[in-house]
């Protein structure tokens, strides 16, 4: 019996260690090739023959008409400080209506922006493209902007939970000392949100690092230093350029995904913080 | 814009809990309990229930305090019909009445100069052609006085939005008047400017709040939305490129296409093969990566595993790359002359795949995503890959919540671990998990990074009839419009398409929905 325990315990770890190897064959190859020696993709070899940091230098002191890394990580970043910025006020200001406020309408307005939605993005970017290009803005910072902050209100339910379990006696305490509305939201509510606001910030600030599709369809000039770094590295691999350019590629996707890996921690702390610390408040 | 972009868009975004967290209306928020979850989600879809039957009530009522304001309204009030700002005068509030007259000046302005004359085109969407004129007095070329559709079209929408939206606050206003002159009438205070002013930061700070939002959606969301339907029934396509060709309204001729298979049109078989493989993608992408999910969580979680933590970090390092990253290597990863290729062919699997039937005795090569039916097997696979981490992070918080004493009864009785599984664990799992499955089944009908990025430039079809429309097999119905709008330009077809896709979304999500919450089923596990 205990044998027969100890071989299903052995099994089960001989198993993990299988998955763990086929989770992190991509992850490993993709370490690998970034400090390869050779810039195309090694087909014969697993790991490169030849170690170098070349690639990681050709990316970031060494921009051509292919490769701005340094030019996509500015527009990336310019693109993602006023998207976050603006979406989170939004979103906050949103919430506060709807989680603090009571006025006519406010359930079907929310019943209204649920119904809204349902309805699949992909479908929208055709027609919010028609009308970016009628402005005029497609191809620059303050379309891509737009496109990612202006209907970021409609995003507002995580923040809302958080706010409903803010008691209302504190609110009504400010009231009865003089506070106007405006500063009940500005002086009492955004202090008490801080860790679900830092959630929202970073959660907006990763939208334009991640997304693709968007960028692809608004970033259409051609001008390599236009992209963002989505789309800089997606024209990396077309079919004239992947020879020359795979083992760049990869370097750079290693290097967007520190940042971002770090903010996703630090965002899933304050998500569980933020959660948590409503819980003894309520 | 934003909805859309935070779920598969994200990296390392958790995507399962970000949905939940969409649905989860605030009441119970403070409570982390899986339980509650659908609890909410049942309790807000039945509020939008509510909401739906009450909504044609209030509609009447609204009629009807307006018919009396009318009716009853002093003079001043009844002038506010044609001169906005004329209850307020009557009332002594010059400032909000100017303010009104301006309004409305604005709207007479923007109509007169804007909306009607795209209006007067919007029926025909244009009548004059591009030409480019010689002048021979000038000796030069210039472009004539053209019609461009799609600007006419926009407008149009823009300019019936904004009628509409006047024609509400046009309603209103009349009320606000009336409950004016009945407060005066009574004696009662009347607001100065200043004090309206302010009352926009005290009890009416949600109109100050929400302003700049609602802009927004109106601009991005909305107005899109209305622009895409009227595009559907019209024949804008590469032919009909504005500027320099006009199209116009061809009513429900694109549906039609949609369903109907001729020489010249094969969108009706391709959409079909198309929707098939989108509800079968979807359906298989949900459900093999929720019980890997689980089923990797349990191994992990389980009593006799040995550091589990670290396990767990294993195979969250995935998350940590970018999703357009991961995709875009694997698919250099498996391509036909790829380093899997050559690890196949040197332990000899290409020649064994050869010669069971299962690889083409022409190629040299395993085509991984280049055959239609290894292609589709890829993707599923790929998607687990790429899934399965998030769903095992989920299904943890999940595990960790179901009610031990049950377990023990059931263990008390003599039930093997494989009975509990089935009857206690997977029934738990799935009644939490029931909403966030159904999203996912949507988000994943919608899933356009996954099939784009591993297909895009690698996959060319050899059926004639799908490549006359655009098509792939392996598309789902996002990707094929999405390429007819960027490669091709076939906005009429993309629009139709785009369309369906809304009612098969909604439909099945407000079906299902209000089929889960049909009963008192959410007290099961109280």
């Amino acid at each position: 019996m205990k044998t027969k325990k100890m071989i299903g315990t052995v099994l089960q770890h001989v198993l993990l260690a299988i998955l763990a190897v086929i989770w992190l064959i991509p992850i490993v190859w993709l370490v690998a090739t970034a400090f390869s020696g050779y810039k195309g993709i090694n087909i014969a070899h697993f790991f490169p023959q030849s170690w170098s940091l070349d690639n990681f230098r050709q990316l970031l002191f060494e921009p051509d008409s292919v490769v701005q890394y340094g030019a996509w990580f500015k527009n990336t970043l310019i693109i993602a400080i006023f998207t976050c910025i603006i979406s989170t006020i939004f979103v906050v200001m949103v919430s506060y209506a709807m989680s603090c406020m009571r006025f006519n309408g406010r359930k079907s307005l929310m019943s209204f922006s649920l119904i809204l939605n349902m309805f699949p993005g992909p479908l929208l970017m055709i027609a919010v493209y028609f009308v970016m290009k009628m402005i005029g803005l497609t191809n620059s910072h303050v379309g891509m902007i737009i496109v990612y902050s202006a209907g970021s209100g409609l995003g507002f339910l995580i923040v809302k939970g958080f706010m409903d379990t803010i008691p209302t006696s504190l609110r009504e305490a400010a009231k009865i000392e003089g506070a106007s509305e405006a500063a009940i939201f500005l002086k009492v509510v955004i202090p008490l949100c801080k860790p679900i606001i830092v959630y929202q910030i970073i959660s907006s600030f990763l939208i334009p690092w991640g997304d693709f599709v968007l960028a692809k369809l608004m970033l259409n000039s051609g001008i390599s230093s236009d992209f963002t770094i989505a789309i800089g590295l997606y024209n990396m691999l077309e079919k004239s350029l992947i020879n020359k350019y795979f083992a760049v590629f990869c370097a750079g996707g290693l290097l967007v995904s520190i940042p971002i890996s770090i903010l996703f921690v630090i965002m899933q702390r304050c998500y569980v913080s933020g959660v948590t610390s409503g819980a003894v408040k309520g | 814009m934003r909805r859309f972009l935070t779920l598969r868009h994200l990296p390392g975004h958790d995507t399962c809990r970000g949905m939940i967290h969409d649905f989860m209306p605030a009441q119970a928020r403070h409570k982390v309990n899986r339980a509650d979850l659908t609890h909410c989600l049942g309790e807000s879809m039945r509020e939008e229930r509510d909401g739906v039957k009450t909504m044609g009530k209030s509609i009447a009522k609204y009629f009807k305090e307006w018919g009396t304001a009318l009716t009853k309204g002093s003079l001043w009030v009844k002038l506010s019909l044609l001169f906005m700002g004329a209850g307020y005068f009557g009332c002594g509030q010059v400032m909000n009445g100017i303010l009104m007259m301006l309004v409305e000046a604005v709207f007479i302005v923007f109509l007169a100069y804007f909306g009607v004359p795209n209006l007067a085109k919007f029926g025909t969407l244009g009548t004059v052609q591009a030409q480019q004129i010689f002048d021979p007095v000038t000796l030069q070329t210039t472009m004539n006085d053209y019609d461009n559709s799609f600007l006419i079209l926009l407008c149009s929408v823009i300019t019936l939005f904004v009628i509409v939206l006047f024609v509400i606050f046009w309603f209103q206003n009349l009320k606000t008047v009336y409950r004016l002159q009945l407060k005066k009438a009574e004696g009662g205070h009347i607001n100065t400017f200043a004090e309206d002013v302010r009352s926009l930061f005290n009890h009416k700070f949600h109109i100050t709040l929400l302003t700049l939002p609602a802009i927004g959606v109106i601009l991005m969301n909305i107005i899109p939305i209305l622009v895409l339907i009227a595009v559907a029934f019209t024949n804008y396509d590469q032919q009909h490129m504005p500027p320099n060709a006009l199209f116009t309204w061809i009513g429900f001729g694109n549906f039609a296409n949609l369903f109907t298979n001729s020489i010249t049109v094969s969108f009706g078989y391709a959409f079909r093969k198309i929707l098939g493989w989108t509800l079968l993608w979807a359906v298989l992408a949900t459900l093999t990566t929720f019980i890997g999910g689980i089923l990797l969580a349990k191994l992990i979680n389980s009593a006799t595993t040995k550091w589990p933590a670290f396990w767990r970090t294993l195979f969250v390092v995935s998350i940590a790359v970018p999703q357009f990253v991961t995709l875009l290597l694997v698919r250099n990863f498996f391509a036909d002359s790829g380093i899997v290729n050559t690890v196949c062919s040197n332990i000899g699997l290409t020649d064994f795949l050869k010669s069971v039937g299962l690889v083409g005795s022409h190629l040299t090569y395993i085509p991984f995503l280049t055959n239609p039916n290894w292609a589709k097997v890829m993707i599923v696979l790929i998607n687990i890959w790429v899934g399965v981490p998030y769903q095992m992070l989920i299904a943890t918080g999940v595990l960790m919540n179901i009610p031990t004493d049950q377990i023990e009864s059931a263990r008390l009785d003599g039930a093997s671990s494989f009975q509990i599984f089935c009857k206690i664990t997977m029934p738990y799992v799935l009644f939490i998990q029931g909403p966030a499955l159904i999203t996912d089944f949507v988000k994943n009908i919608n899933n356009f990074n996954v099939i784009y990025l591993l297909t895009q430039d690698v996959y060319i079809t050899s059926d004639q009839l799908l490549a006359n429309s655009n098509a792939k097999e392996v598309d789902l119905l996002v990707t094929w419009l999405f390429r007819l709008t960027n490669e091709y330009y076939n906005y009429k077809m993309a629009s139709a398409i785009g369309i369906i896709v809304f009612i098969i979304c909604a439909a099945f999500t407000l079906l299902s929905f209000s089929r889960m919450i049909a009963g008192s089923r959410e007290e099961d596990y109280r």
